[in-house]
């Protein structure tokens, strides 16, 4: 069989397992216990270990009320309070995060047509960092309840903020092409750089400058109960209506023309995406920071794994992504004893060589020519 | 299904590309657009099929007013093959092909068999069987084509656009995808370049010069000789094809038509 030949058949193979109707809900099914257990797995390990199997047992008990064994003991022991009330908020957010990445990043490729998009591709990126340096060296000073959100509120609206600007550069002059929204994102991204190391160079403030380092990579350690509500209501909106679109967003792929004469209102909808999409990312970076690769590497990797079909791929890649970020800040926490890598580093360091194996692996090509 | 175009003009980026045509497709006829590169037959057709949104005219499929109805309502009667094929996410064939459906959903309908049956059905109609699941994006340039040809036939449409469909195409493939079209007995409207084609195929022909349509008819009445070296600024014969009784055309170089001892 020659190389084209074998290249061809490829997605055929790999898909079988996928494209039929069970085989869909089989692979669901398992992902959703991959998760379960992921979710064990990372609140048992951390600097105290806790076995598995208490950890288990507490989650359940907590979760619905049902005793496993000795409940009163365990829960008298420090493993209850930190698997409780530290790790456990910790790891869903994990969860949510990763999976809303994931979402993010499969719906800007779709939204502007390539596939080397991610979330923060429409100058998020800088925008949050923009918003959250001012909140941190320059601060919202007293106007009451915004000096209290504080840098989650800043680096929102540095998100959301340079995401609108963006869209509305792209869409001066007719259409909003998705080359048009590539480069106004580039733009914006500079300037906002460009404000945030100006105001970093004005504020020589060493502790604030360290401050926004650690912003900038990004973390999960401040993760509380309460901080868990807005993230899960906005990801589980954002799910349910992304989730329900999979044949808009795969018009989408075939291109502004091909999806007007599909019948899909290409412009109106990609407005639409865009805005929502911004306002997702900007609520994920201003819970957790700067965390890269995830939304780029992950729906490359299922995309290779299912094909394009949003139907399979999107529930699939939103489930692989907040496995992989549950597993990732597991490995941010106990890489190095006693100290806590940004979880941002060990995203980049993961995902860097796995794109590279994706490179150098023939039988995917990124969707290029 | 009747197309009928009232005075359509197009301009791009205050360029007037179309210049008030006015045309119709009669039910189940195959009607040819020709005319050099540039004339505007891309942009007139484009404008029916509401990716560029004229400045003034109309165009009615029966009773559709196509520039006021939705994409989705045009799509569910309309097909198109354009040239815009090039993907830069892959897909399988079937995949593409199923995707022809979705004029006909809504929101939260799922396919169903008579779906599965429609699809499978276009792509045995471009003898792409064996191909169903192999990837779009490692078929060649003619395959991709009945791909997209199959695409606009699971719309179900009863009238059918083709923006130079045989573009890039060998002869045999390009004679493959115009028997198909023809075979499917509806109304056509096709841009083409081939101009031994269009007469071998169209029922009628518009011929278009600079936005304008220069001459329609039937083929033997609008390619003539000198019709051919006003639009085309070529030279050449027309003859009988002894075969077919078809209309053939030779084009002939300056010292050609100098050895043939005419002017």
């Amino acid at each position: 069989m020659s190389n084209l030949q074998a290249q061809a058949m490829r997605p055929g193979f790999d898909r079988a397992l996928v494209t039929t109707r069970y085989g869909f809900w089989f692979v669901q099914l398992i992902l959703a216990v991959i998760a379960i257990v992921s979710i064990g797995i990372a609140v048992s390990i951390g600097q105290v270990h806790i076995p598995l199997g208490d950890s288990f047992r507490i989650l359940i008990y907590k979760l619905s009320g049902i005793e496993i064994g000795d409940i009163p003991s365990l829960l008298q022991g420090q493993g209850a309070n930190i698997i409780w009330n530290i790790r456990f908020p910790r790891v869903l957010l994990a969860l949510l995060i990763g999976a809303g990445l994931s979402l993010c990043g499969s719906i800007m490729q779709a939204a502007v047509q390539n596939p080397l998009a991610d979330p923060y591709i429409l100058g998020v990126s800088s925008g949050a960092t923009l918003g959250a340096t001012f909140a941190i060296l320059i601060g919202f000073g007293s106007i009451g309840f915004l000096s209290q959100m504080g840098v989650a509120f800043g680096a929102f609206v540095g998100a959301f903020g340079a995401a609108m600007i963006v869209m509305v550069l792209a869409g001066l002059g007719g259409k909003m092409s998705s080359v048009k929204l590539v480069l106004s994102g580039m733009v914006v991204n500079a300037l906002c750089t460009a404000f945030a190391n100006f105001i970093i160079y004005v504020a020589n403030n060493t502790d604030g400058i360290r401050t926004v380092t650690f912003w900038t990579m990004g973390s999960l350690a401040a993760a509380k109960w309460d901080k868990l509500p807005l993230v899960a209501i906005v990801m589980g909106l954002a799910m349910l209506f992304f989730l329900l679109q999979p044949r808009i967003l795969n018009a989408m792929l075939m291109g502004d023309e091909a999806a007007v004469t599909l019948g899909v209102n290409l412009s109106a909808y990609r407005r639409l995406y865009l805005l929502l999409t911004a306002i997702i990312t900007g609520v994920l970076v201003a819970s957790c920071g700067m965390i890269g690769f995830v939304g780029l590497i992950i729906p490359h990797l299922i995309r290779g794994l299912v094909g394009s079909d949003h139907r399979r791929f999107l529930p699939t890649a939103v489930w692989i992504g907040g496995i992989f970020l549950v597993w990732t800040d597991l490995l941010a926490r106990v890489l190095i004893p006693k100290v806590e890598l940004p979880i941002g580093i060990v995203t980049a360091l993961i995902g860097g060589p796995l794109f590279m194996y994706m490179l150098i692996k023939k039988g995917y090509n990124f969707g290029g020519k | 299904m009747e197309l009928n175009v009232k005075d359509l003009s197009v301009s791009l980026g205050g360029t007037p590309i179309v210049n008030g045509i006015s045309l119709q497709v009669r039910e189940k006829k195959f009607v040819g657009l020709l005319g050099p590169n540039g004339c505007g037959k891309s942009t007139l057709l484009k404008s029916i099929y509401k990716v560029i949104k004229p400045d003034a005219g109309q165009a009615h499929l029966s009773d559709t007013d196509l520039l006021k109805s939705s994409p989705k309502a045009v799509a569910r009667k309309m097909g198109v093959v354009g040239q815009f094929n090039d993907l830069s996410f892959d897909f399988t064939v079937r995949e593409m092909v199923a995707m022809g459906r979705t004029p006909h959903k809504k929101l939260l309908d799922s396919d169903n068999a008579e779906d599965s049956r429609i699809v499978d059905e276009a792509v045995r109609k471009v003898g792409l069987e064996p191909y169903a699941s192999r990837s779009y994006l490692t078929l060649s340039g003619g395959e991709k084509q009945r791909v997209i040809l199959a695409r606009s036939l699971a719309q179900q449409p009863q009238f059918l656009v083709l923006d130079e469909p045989t573009n890039h195409l060998d002869v045999k493939y390009q004679l493959q995808i115009l028997n198909i079209v023809r075979s499917l007995d509806i109304g056509v409207l096709a841009a083409l370049h081939d101009l031994s084609l269009a007469a071998k195929y169209c029922d009628y022909l518009y011929l278009i010069k600079k936005g304008r349509v220069v001459a329609h008819g039937v083929p033997k009445a609008v390619l003539t000789r000198e019709r051919i070296a006003e639009v085309f600024e070529v030279d050449c014969e027309i003859y009988e094809i002894p075969v077919t009784g078809g209309l053939g055309i030779a084009y002939l170089s300056a010292h050609e038509r100098d050895a043939a001892g005419q002017t």
